[in-house]
């Protein structure tokens, strides 16, 4: 249970910028931002030591209302900026905040190599199964059958496993929770922080405004009840036949090993190189 | 001074270990590899760093990162690599961020026959990227020349927080020349402006005497926002009008008023010379072994040879046209800058000579062009 | 903090009376220039602490049964709640 005296996140948010933020009333992704502060509280991490990094679309929002060094980058390249800054600074935390579609879709290449070199970085995934800034088209983790903009006799193409896509290849660290599981998805951000290797946590959202009305599911209250609903803890799920457990959201650390970092296993090979040259 | 043999790729990465790049990440396409190569086995001993991307884009952003982060960062392509990169050199030049992007131009379009020569991306080296950005492009005429421009590249990136990009083609790419190396530490290094502000002080964007905002690197106590959106002096995202058109002037004018230290060139004509010259890179090479041999035939031509193509030599080439009637310009394209020396000159004073099959135009093509006069 | 939480909807009618013996664990306090109103705190909180208000924002309503449980400020997606613990 988290431990508030006042409420930590304001010592964490840019008193100089705006608020309150850009998204939709009852948006999940300021649940997301709320659970990466909490995070980042918990480990204590020094803010100069935080850089986030986000990409293009509603999450692309998110960095610039906190106090770290943040980068709005292009879309679907917030993995490939934030390797660069890794490397160059290896001591920094740096953390990714993409979208579905920004993540899985035009960043799909870096996302997969990112984990593939398992570098140290943090993937937050904020997964609402549309591009909601552009104003509902389908995404791929738009569940088939779903309506939206550009799927109005409804989507046919089969959703993207995100974590299983990340865990196939060479992510250290894979949990999925939803914004209804606020602590939960606290906790996972922090796991995956503390990991020196790629992590990936998946949230899951809704998109009330995009999705939800071109699919009737109701209002955010709504969308955020059904997450609680079609939501069940790994072990549960395991229990179910394979069928049942199809449109179920199944919650838990999926993966979690130890592998060698990627600016780690650099900086050996530099030390190596410079002693075999007797370190000019 | 040590003197080498080298390939003019080679050149490229050891001036940009002489100018202080530590960052490098590429990925492998004909006619640049070299640069990549070189640079993987030589960065780690120096302390830097390489790595190859899975794709171009990809390239160019972690250089960008890496740049953020207080490395100087370089990326080496070419055409197909460089159409790729379009989207993060307009990154770069919104949010400010120095890096160089060395372009070894191949005969184009598409895949074109990537082991020969052309002069191709000239245009798109200008105007590859969408909106109106500024832009600083060199191209050397050769190796010891690479080695000299990658420096320069480097320092004009930094001092004007600027993409710069650097146009080889495969001729200079490729070929090997004597070359002597001078000692790193004689070489001129300029490092972004540093801020002297403290960080609560700190305006990514904003406040500063010259039109090139102080830099701070991410992870040096100066937190702060970078985005490609419009931003004000904090940085963060904004649509007014007031704080847009302010940026716009001033990225602009931070090139536009210093032409004197951005726009190299070499001159060899005088006021008398009827016919003069004007190319670059490898027709360079060309046009003054064809102006060595009409000068031998007695004939009064002019030479000028352009190292800075963006932003354009207006002042000389303007300066030129005074006195000159023909002005001839080689290229290996079908006329991308001849159309800048048209607008400088008149078109009627241009004679274009032209080649975009993969060979270089030859002295003999640039004398007959010379002597038609 | 679990977040399987019974959901209880509006409340009609205010408690009967409130618990004095145990009194409120938490001290809500909602900056209504940030609330949006989605109404998330309100239909999620365990005890029906709130309640909307004619523009649909959320009220306060009912402070004695705030147990700081946090389910509602870490829910808001706009940092408009702040629960202060506050002893028995």
């Amino acid at each position: 249970m988290a431990q508030h005296e006042e409420h930590t996140a304001y010592e964490y948010l840019r008193p100089s910028k705006k608020f309150p933020n850009v998204w939709c009333s009852g948006c999940g992704i300021g649940v997301v931002m709320s659970a990466l502060i909490r995070a980042i509280d918990n480990i204590g991490l020094e803010k100069d030591n935080v850089a986030l990094v986000s990409g293009i679309g509603c999450t692309g929002r998110m960095p610039v209302y906190m106090d770290f060094n943040t980068m709005h980058t292009t879309h679907g390249r917030a993995l490939a900026f934030a390797t660069g800054l890794k490397i160059a600074r290896p001591e920094l935390k740096v953390i990714t905040i993409m979208g579905d579609g920004d993540a899985l879709a035009i960043g799909g290449n870096h996302f997969i190599h990112s984990a593939r070199r398992n570098i140290g970085i943090t993937a937050i995934v904020v997964n609402n199964n549309i591009y909601g800034m552009t104003g509902g088209q389908y995404s791929p983790t738009t569940p088939i059958g779903g309506r939206a903009t550009t799927a109005p006799y409804g989507n046919i193409e089969p959703p993207m496993p995100i974590c299983e896509l990340a865990q196939a290849a060479g992510a250290s660290y894979v949990a999925r929770s939803t914004v209804y599981h606020a602590a939960e998805l606290e906790r996972y951000i922090e796991q995956a922080i503390r990991k020196d290797g790629f992590g990936l946590v998946e949230a899951v959202s809704y998109c009330h405004t995009g999705y939800g009305r071109l699919n009737k599911l109701g209002t955010a209250v709504d969308m955020m009840r059904a997450l609680k609903e079609t939501s069940m803890a790994q072990a549960a799920a395991q229990k179910l036949a394979p069928e049942e457990r199809e449109n179920k959201i199944v919650r838990g650390v999926l993966h979690d090993v130890e592998r060698v970092e990627y600016t780690a296993r650099y900086q050996q090979l530099i030390d190596q190189v410079q002693q075999s040259i007797g370190g000019r | 001074m040590t003197v080498k043999l080298m390939q003019g790729n080679d050149a490229v990465g050891w001036g940009a270990l002489a100018a202080g790049c530590r960052f490098y990440a590429g990925y492998p396409i004909t006619p640049s590899t070299e640069v990549a190569e070189m640079l993987s086995r030589e960065l780690p001993k120096v302390g830097g760093k390489f790595i190859q991307m899975e794709d171009e884009i990809a390239s160019l952003a972690a250089c960008i990162g890496a740049s953020v982060g207080g490395l100087k960062s370089m990326t080496a392509t070419s055409g197909p690599g460089f159409s790729l990169m379009q989207e993060h050199i307009g990154y770069a030049a919104m949010t400010e961020v120095p890096c160089v992007v060395v372009n070894v131009q191949r005969l184009g379009p598409s895949t074109g026959q990537p082991t020969s020569a052309s002069q191709g991306d000239v245009m798109q080296a200008r105007w590859g990227t969408h909106g109106d950005h500024p832009i600083i492009a060199l191209c050397p005429t050769s190796v010891s020349q690479s080695f000299d421009l990658t420096v320069k590249a480097f320092n004009f990136s930094e001092k004007y927080r600027t993409p710069v990009i650097l146009l080889l083609d495969e001729v200079i790419g490729h070929m090997r020349e004597k070359f002597d190396m001078p000692d790193f530490d004689a070489i001129e290094r300029v490092d972004r402006i540093a801020t002297d502000v403290p960080p609560e002080w700190y305006k990514p964007y904003g406040d500063s005497l010259s039109d090139v905002p102080p830099m701070a690197n991410f992870g040096d106590g100066y937190r702060y926002h970078i985005t490609g959106l419009f931003h004000d002096p904090h940085g963060y995202p904004t649509q007014r009008l007031d704080e847009i058109d302010p940026w716009i002037k001033r990225v602009h004018r931070k090139i536009e008023r210093n032409l004197h230290d951005i726009v190299l060139y070499e001159e060899d004509w005088d006021p008398t010379n009827k016919t003069v010259v004007v190319s670059y890179g490898a027709s360079a090479r060309s046009a003054r072994h064809a102006v060595k041999l009409a000068r031998q035939h007695r004939l009064k031509v002019g030479e000028i040879t352009l190292l800075t193509i963006w932003p354009f030599a207006e002042e000389v080439i303007a300066r030129m046209a005074r006195t000159a009637r023909r002005i001839i310009v080689p290229e290996m394209n079908l006329g991308q800058l001849a159309l800048e020396v048209e607008r400088v000159a008149g078109r009627s004073k241009v004679v274009r000579v032209n080649r975009a099959n993969g060979e270089m135009v030859t002295p003999q093509e640039i004398l007959d062009a010379i002597e038609g006069s | 903090m679990t977040d399987e939480q019974v959901t209880v909807e509006k409340t009609a009618t205010p408690a009967a009376a409130p618990q004095a013996k145990k009194g409120p664990r938490g001290q809500v306090t909602i900056f209504a220039n940030w609330c949006k109103g989605c109404g998330i705190c309100v239909a999620f909180c365990p005890t029906g602490v709130f309640a909307l208000d004619d523009t649909d924002h959320p009220v306060v309503v009912h402070p004695e049964k705030c147990t700081a449980c946090h389910w509602c400020d870490t829910h808001c997606p706009d940092f408009a709640i702040v629960v202060k613990k506050i002893a028995p």
